[in-house]
């Protein structure tokens, strides 16, 4: 018993129309959820049993919209209010949330974007939504410790060809078609920049100590990287690309490449 | 504690919740409140600045874990994960207990992240009191549960929500997190009596008030935590504290959240109201009967 008038009240509190269209829809194809609701939940002079749940239901959306708001403003700001509404309606329907935190609720956006039919408004908006989760994701990662220049020198030489380096767990990579980014630090300037022009852009978010950055990156540092995420010797980072002159690296610029993700954090001790 | 069901609780004082806006006003200035409440949830995270607020936050205030979405009333199986996390939180932190709310938040695998009242049932109350036990296993410690605002209830209700928290407490052995605004809501939406609520409940089971503003919707009240307190929930309070003691009280404010101060000064008002009502008393004896002459 217990079991069934939870379901049918989750049901029915998810509904994307609210409660009263789910129970007319219901009722067209013949249906009981008016009749089980009725059985279920007391109604009153003030409010009936469909308008009780209707409270809850709303409480469930817009509780909901307003944290994906929070964290996909660029996307909201792509897609107007309206727009972003009507997203998260198909999303909450494709993706309800299964986790005890709110701050996961929309970990699914980017997927349901790449079929979206916003995609063809906005191309970008998947690859936006993919870069506002990473800044999410970065904010919270693990404070495991960074690998640092000292650290990294107190090493003999002979051992850092087979140094097995791994990025810090904040560091997310986005290779995209759009600056994307863009999108973003002109939301965090107060302004509305629209969709961006193409052109083909690395990026890397990462956290040091507190804080949450991105870079845009050239396409081999951001090949490095990947490598070093799959867990490559730091010999086998500096020799990649090199041989089939996939990139345009120098040597210098792979030592001033390393230089920085040491000062910046981007590597796990 | 003036009994044994409320052994583990410590007499915290008055304290508000921890929210994100105040963090750096609470870091910088340490404000004169006696503890902070923090959400479990948004602390179980891997690292970042949310647990190095808490712990920060923690090293000059005591720290109590509030839960939203234990489900302790959901058909759902317990979420071991969540359990094993949220004890590992309270240990790293030295909670000084942890609580959530006698409702369930979601079925089937998926959280509507709100708090929906149960069927006052028997069945409901095996389930929940079993869970509760399950609960308190798994966290090793007691855990206090909140009456939550509702805005329905069930037709194969058989219990008065009263009755039913009087019962689960007693039978799970678990303590009661008395919410006065909730109560006020509740009873408002469903026509009850607030005083007869607070008169059925055991006052030995009660270890921490909460005072939070609604609104006002015309056909219901909505527990939105955006108003200050008002004043027929004051008048609740001193009811309650009358009845069951000066128990640590929180102030909560969850949305249009003001400066840190007006938050203080709720909290300071309750201390005073908990003051006048008890007098030099901390605690009020447990087995005095409440007042009728006292209510919102």
């Amino acid at each position: 018993m217990l079991a069934e008038t939870q379901q049918l009240l989750w049901r029915l509190i998810t509904a994307p129309e609210g409660v009263a269209a789910a129970l007319a829809a219901d009722s067209d194809r013949g249906g009981t959820l008016r009749a089980r609701l009725a059985r279920t939940v007391r109604g009153d002079e003030k409010l009936d049993a469909a308008e009780r749940l209707d409270i809850y239901a709303n409480m469930y959306f817009f509780r909901i919209l307003d944290v994906l708001k929070e964290h996909y403003p660029g996307v909201r700001a792509l897609l107007g209010d309206v727009g972003f509404h009507n997203l998260i309606t198909d999303y909450l329907l494709r993706h309800p949330p299964a986790h005890f935190s709110l701050r996961e609720a929309g970990r699914h956006l980017p997927e349901l974007l790449d079929e979206h039919a916003t995609r063809a408004l906005h191309p970008c908006l998947a690859d936006l939504a993919r870069f506002e989760r990473a800044l999410n994701d970065a904010f919270d990662a693990s404070d495991a410790p960074a690998l640092r220049a000292a650290a990294l020198a107190a090493l003999p030489q002979a051992d850092w060809p087979n140094l097995r380096l791994a990025l810090h767990p904040s560091v997310h990579l986005l290779a995209s078609q759009w600056p994307v980014h863009t999108v973003r630090a002109a939301i965090d300037r107060g302004e509305n920049s629209g969709a961006p022009e193409p052109e083909a852009t690395w990026l890397c978010v990462w956290r040091d100590d507190l804080t949450v950055f991105h870079r845009a990156i050239g396409a081999g540092e951001f090949d490095r990287l990947q490598i070093i995420s799959r867990g490559a010797s730091f010999g086998a980072v500096c020799a990649h690309g090199s041989e089939a002159g996939s990139t345009d690296d120098t040597a210098q610029d792979v030592a001033a490449a390393l230089a920085r993700w040491l000062a910046d954090g981007w590597l796990a001790a | 504690m003036s009994s044994a069901a409320r052994t583990g609780f410590t007499d915290l004082g008055y304290g508000v919740g921890l929210r994100p806006p105040h963090y750096g006003h609470v870091l910088e200035t340490r404000p004169a409140v006696d503890w902070f409440e923090a959400i479990s949830e948004n602390f179980l995270v891997a690292g970042g600045r949310p647990l190095h607020v808490l712990e920060r936050v923690r090293a000059d205030y005591p720290v109590v874990l509030h839960g939203v979405s234990l489900s302790i009333g959901s058909t759902d199986p317990l979420d071991r994960d969540y359990l094993s996390r949220l004890r590992q939180l309270a240990a790293r932190i030295e909670a000084a207990w942890i609580s959530d709310h006698l409702c369930w938040t979601g079925v089937g695998s998926h959280n509507l992240h709100d708090l929906l009242p149960l069927p006052y049932s028997e069945e409901a109350l095996d389930h929940v009191a079993e869970r509760v036990r399950r609960v308190q296993d798994a966290l090793g410690r007691r855990i206090a549960l909140e009456n939550v605002s509702s805005y329905l209830t069930y037709c194969d209700s058989v219990l008065s929500e009263w009755d039913f928290l009087a019962a689960l407490a007693e039978r799970a052995d678990c303590a009661i997190l008395l919410d006065v605004n909730n109560v006020f809501v509740s009873a408002h939406n469903h026509g009850f009596d607030a005083r007869a609520y607070l008169a059925a409940i055991p006052v030995e089971r009660v270890v921490q008030f909460h005072l939070a503003g609604h609104s006002d919707h015309g056909t219901h009240l909505l527990d939105t935590h955006d108003h200050p307190v008002c004043d027929a929930v004051w008048e609740l309070y001193a009811v309650a504290v009358q009845r069951f003691g000066a128990l640590p009280t929180l102030i909560e404010w969850d949305d249009r959240i003001p400066a840190f101060d007006r938050l203080q000064a709720e909290a300071q008002r309750a201390s005073a109201l908990a003051a006048e009502v008890c007098g030099d008393h901390a605690r009020r004896d447990a087995t005095a009967p409440l007042a009728a002459d006292h209510g919102a």
